[in-house]
């Protein structure tokens, strides 16, 4: 096969695409794990359910570009919801039993993961965004100069979205307490903050993320039963590579394993995996916490 | 002296019972349930060996017995299907040697697996083990050059015919592999390299600084997991007579999981406890009735996680963990002296030493 330069601008959009769904499911991933060293297991199964939840609200309203916006803050509502009632009910009363919350969000996936199949079957469903969002755009050096706009989209919304974290966590005084907490949970109760509740927050806000990434990453590609498993994959492995309970971390991990998954896709198919793991074992190599992680 | 006695003549009724057995059953008893749950316990006690004494949950073991799978299939199968590109002739090796090949390359595997976890902990372990296990699912799902991609590998006969036609034999192969592994983990945690693994379990830094390499011990560990779980692999092909992606993927992940989270974590014969009550469910769930229009064939997942989520919150040592206790509360009454119920396993084995609060020693 010989070398095609615009083939190659193509797919590399291709692998921002998919790094902007990555980055919006995997910080939620690492924003409840940094603050609270839970491993979430059912991240995946809280995009699946989203997606199906804003597909299903969409469906209902109409297919119009109102009741896409509507299904997307549906989605972020009703898991943050899931994840609310997740932390309240099961995971607030072990803190600090990092293993069997692991294992509890495990069977929690496994009976999400088959009544939804009994809810939605075996098809695979697709949006319908908005008409001025479906059509494309003209990009230079891309295939036939042109890119679809949704997926443009898609990039500027996880960069907008990854912005507006990064303001919360920096320059809000929940984001101080958030901060203050992955450093140092023991002072921070010390200090008077009722860290019970901070976790409640933020778990609701992480499982809300993985809502509303998968209307906005299911718009872009579609939303069948297996996409849990790929997304609570890609998230371990860009929080892997990034470093845990570390924003920045995540998109450097997202964008590297987003575009080392499409040109291996693209390039090398039949082993295509190889190069995301080969990636990741060699960031564990030189460094075990991740590229921007530091130690627990 | 007397509970001696009373043991030994029950790990007689045990042996008796567990050889007898293929000669008395149909073929369904002896082979889809017998031998499978042997083998699935094979595959769970890799886990449980790497859990209970080297204190890593590893998620990759049923990658692993995966790879085993597929080398023996691609090694043996004497007509390989026609997705497969990168092979002109096929192989077509003796069992014996194919085998072999097959427990060293996951012997090899799971011990490289452990040099990329190394030095991740606890429940940074648990993801990165994840991650490399649903990936092996990946791979061979996207692989046509060797492993045939989505569909696998089809007809693969092990050395004694198909297993309906030997079901005894097939048994008695998959019970002399279990009762072998069984009683080799026994006897490794009691050796020398097995004590210092559980020291490394329960505190790290002072072993580094009695002068054992606590690296070495972890991947020499993960590689004879490896090898465990490379035998139930070898198995696992010749039972199902095939071998595709569905076989590793992350159901069967996590299916591996609630076994020796089921039989308990840190028992050996909690793996094969687990492995058998999730056989017999797995089996005999589509014959409880449906009530109130939810029916357990269609949602057996459904149960299974259920069943699961109920051990972790509510029995943290799974089934052995129940036996246990209420063997001790029997004692108790008759006034012997009770014996402390493991209740601490899972905490245990989750915590991270490195920054374990509960040991003052670790503490700089």
């Amino acid at each position: 096969m010989t070398f095609d330069p615009v083939q190659f601008v193509t797919v590399g959009l291709n692998g921002l695409t998919q790094a902007a769904i990555y980055f919006l499911v995997a910080s939620g991933f690492t924003l409840i794990f940094g603050l609270m060293r839970t491993v979430n297991l059912a991240h995946g199964s809280l995009y699946l359910f989203g997606a199906y939840l804003g597909w299903s609200v969409g469906a209902a309203l109409g297919k119009t570009a109102e009741a896409w916006v509507v299904a997307i803050v549906v989605a972020f509502v009703g898991m943050a919801l899931v994840g609310f009632l997740m932390q309240r009910l099961l995971l607030g009363w072990m803190a600090g039993q990092d293993l069997r919350q692991a294992l509890v969000t495990i069977g929690l996936s496994i009976i999400a993961a088959d009544l939804l199949l009994m809810r939605f079957g075996g098809v695979i469903y697709q949006f319908t965004p908005p008409p001025f969002l479906f059509g494309s755009t003209s990009i230079p050096f891309a295939v036939s100069g042109q890119y679809s706009t949704y997926r443009l989209f898609l990039v500027a919304a996880a960069i907008v979205i990854g912005l507006l974290l990064w303001l919360l966590l920096t320059r809000t005084k929940l984001g101080m307490i958030i901060r203050a907490g992955i450093d140092d949970r023991h002072m921070l109760s010390a200090l008077g903050v009722d860290v019970p509740r901070v976790f409640l927050l933020v778990f609701a806000l992480g499982a809300g993320l993985a809502g509303l990434a998968g209307v906005l990453g299911g718009s872009a590609l579609s939303i069948s039963p297996g996409e849990d498993a790929r997304y609570l994959l890609s998230s371990l492995v860009v929080v892997i590579v990034g470093g845990m309970g570390s924003l920045g971390g995540v998109a450097i991990g997202a964008v590297i394993v987003g575009v080392a998954e499409q040109y291996g896709n693209f390039y090398w198919p039949y082993y295509a995996p190889l190069v995301t793991f080969g990636i990741m074992a060699a960031v564990l190599a030189l460094r075990p916490h991740g590229l921007r992680g530091r130690p627990a | 002296m007397k509970r001696f006695a009373t043991r030994r003549s029950a790990l007689f009724v045990l042996a008796l019972g567990l050889i007898v057995y293929p000669l008395v059953v149909s073929r369904f008893w002896s082979v889809t349930i017998g031998a499978h749950a042997l083998i699935l316990g094979i595959i769970a006690l890799s886990l449980i060996f790497l859990a209970g004494y080297g204190g890593m949950i590893s998620l990759a073991q049923t990658a692993i017995a995966g790879m085993a799978a597929y080398a023996v299939a691609i090694l043996t199968v004497p007509r390989l299907p026609q997705q497969i590109l990168a092979i002109p002739d096929e192989p077509h090796w003796p069992a014996y040697l194919a085998v072999a090949a097959a427990l060293l390359i996951a012997t090899v595997m799971g011990a490289l697996f452990g040099l990329i976890g190394v030095r991740s902990q606890g429940i940074y372990l648990l993801m990165l083990t994840a991650a490399l296990g649903v990936g092996f699912f990946y791979f061979a799902e996207a692989n046509y050059d060797f492993l045939g991609g989505h569909g696998g590998i089809p007809e693969v006969v092990s050395p004694i015919g198909y297993t309906s036609q030997n079901p005894a034999v097939f048994y008695y192969i998959s019970l002399a592999a279990a009762v072998a592994l069984y009683l080799g983990v026994r006897y490794l945690v009691r050796t020398p390299f097995g004590l210092a693994l559980q020291g490394i379990r329960d505190n790290p830094r002072r072993m580094r600084a009695l002068g054992y390499s606590v690296g070495l011990h972890r991947i020499a560990a993960f590689g004879i997991a490896g090898f465990i779980a490379g035998v139930g692999g070898v198995l696992t092909v010749w039972y199902n007579g095939s071998i595709s992606p569905g076989t590793v993927d992350l159901t069967r992940v996590i299916e591996l999981l609630v076994i020796a989270v089921v039989g308990g974590l840190i028992f050996p014969e909690g793996a094969f406890v687990g492995a058998l009550a999730f056989v017999l469910v797995d089996t005999f769930a589509s014959s409880v009735p449906a009530i109130g229009g939810f029916s357990f064939r269609e949602r057996f997942n459904t149960l299974i996680g259920l069943t699961f989520l109920l051990v972790v919150l509510f029995s943290p040592n799974g089934l052995i963990g129940i036996a246990q206790d209420l063997t001790a509360r029997l004692r108790r009454r008759r006034s012997a002296p009770p014996r402390e119920p493991l209740t601490e396993s899972l905490s245990r084995v989750g915590r991270d030493p490195a920054s374990a609060h509960a040991d003052p020693a670790s503490e700089p």
